[in-house]
């Protein structure tokens, strides 16, 4: 599927020139409308439907800074890196969500190309891929996500990255809201929404304790999958997490 | 080290991870995330560029220390 004559018309990679502040400005209105039009598109041609989940992180979390602990800062994880895994690990389970939708039929896609929506300092967002993603290891994954990211904000990503995810996830949950319904990138058919990571009173076998925890949500198209599909998605997410070592 | 090295390891580093933070005019009792707006890449890659320039390192467990701009220099300057 990557570098397919099929792949959505996403917002171009901004190009790397130098930055003066009226560069800076007009490359984010350019971002901004290309954003809109593809929203506009995508509103006015998915029948979307939502759906919500809490992810239980506390074997996540507790694994992962077990891990962290004995790592210098360069080999670190980030909360991010596991969910992103477990999303695309999830995405090939559940292929109603990993595809493009085009000429009126939908056609799923063997690989998962994971799309990170990426917002830019200066204004506007993109969504590169991380190619393959249900393939990398976590410590490959972060690697791309990190340099990935980078990029994207240095205005130096490949065209095939920002024309190919095949799923895309937003993980606006990082600099502050709890949940986040986001619209889906036209011709994919899913988008999953990463809240914050927050700690949670959470009852379980008739006992109160504190974890933390993340709301996930879907935004799926309905020509596609139905809620029960969608269902299954985040219930895989939440039960691949609760094995983090398997990631 | 001294407070004003550590300051301005952490205002370079800043400078390179967040290059439209104003960093002449900066209020240190901001908070890199929710007023710097750093999320966790840029918070990673800040420490990082720390520990090069500085030998600093930040183990994940004194991560809530190192929350606010005030709180990073006096971070760096205890371990400098």
């Amino acid at each position: 599927m990557r570098g397919s004559s099929r792949a959505p018309a996403a917002p171009r990679a901004p190009s790397p020139r130098v930055m003066t502040p009226a560069v800076a400005a007009e490359r984010a209105a350019g971002l901004r409308r290309a954003v809109g039009a593809l929203m506009a598109r995508s509103k006015k041609s998915i029948p979307h439907y939502y759906l919500s989940t809490t992810l239980d992180l506390r074997a996540a979390l507790a694994w992962m800074e077990q891990v962290n602990a004995g790592r210098p800062v360069a080999e670190r994880l980030v909360p991010a890196a596991l969910l992103l895994k477990a999303c695309a690990l999830a995405a090939r389970a559940v292929p109603e969500v990993n595809g493009f939708y085009t000429d009126g039929a939908f056609r799923p896609s063997a690989a998962v190309h994971l799309g990170v929506a990426v917002s830019l300092r200066q204004g506007g967002l993109v969504a590169p891929a991380i190619h393959d993603a249900d393939t990398l290891s976590l410590d490959v994954l972060m690697a791309q996500l990190r340099d990935l990211v980078g990029r994207a904000r240095a205005g130096r990503l490949a065209r095939a990255e920002m024309a190919d995810p095949t799923i895309t996830v937003t993980n606006l949950g990082d600099l502050g809201v709890e949940s986040v319904f986001g619209v889906i990138y036209p011709p994919q058919v899913a988008l999953v929404g990463l809240g914050r990571v927050v700690e949670q009173p959470w009852a379980h076998n008739g006992l109160l304790g504190v974890r933390p925890a993340v709301t996930a949500t879907l935004s799926a198209d309905h020509r596609v999958s139905d809620g029960l599909r969608g269902s299954r998605f985040l219930a895989q997410v939440e039960e691949l997490l609760q094995a983090p070592e398997e990631l | 080290m001294n407070e004003q090295d550590a300051r301005a390891a952490v205002y370079a580093a800043i400078g390179q991870v967040a290059p439209d933070v104003d960093t002449d005019d900066l209020d240190e009792n901001a908070r890199l995330r929710q007023d710097l707006e750093l999320d966790s890449l840029d918070f990673l890659r800040l420490i990082e560029t720390i520990a090069q320039a500085t030998g600093v390192d930040t183990p994940a467990r004194d991560y809530p220390r190192v929350a606010t701009v005030k709180g990073l220099v006096g971070y760096v300057q205890a371990h400098g």
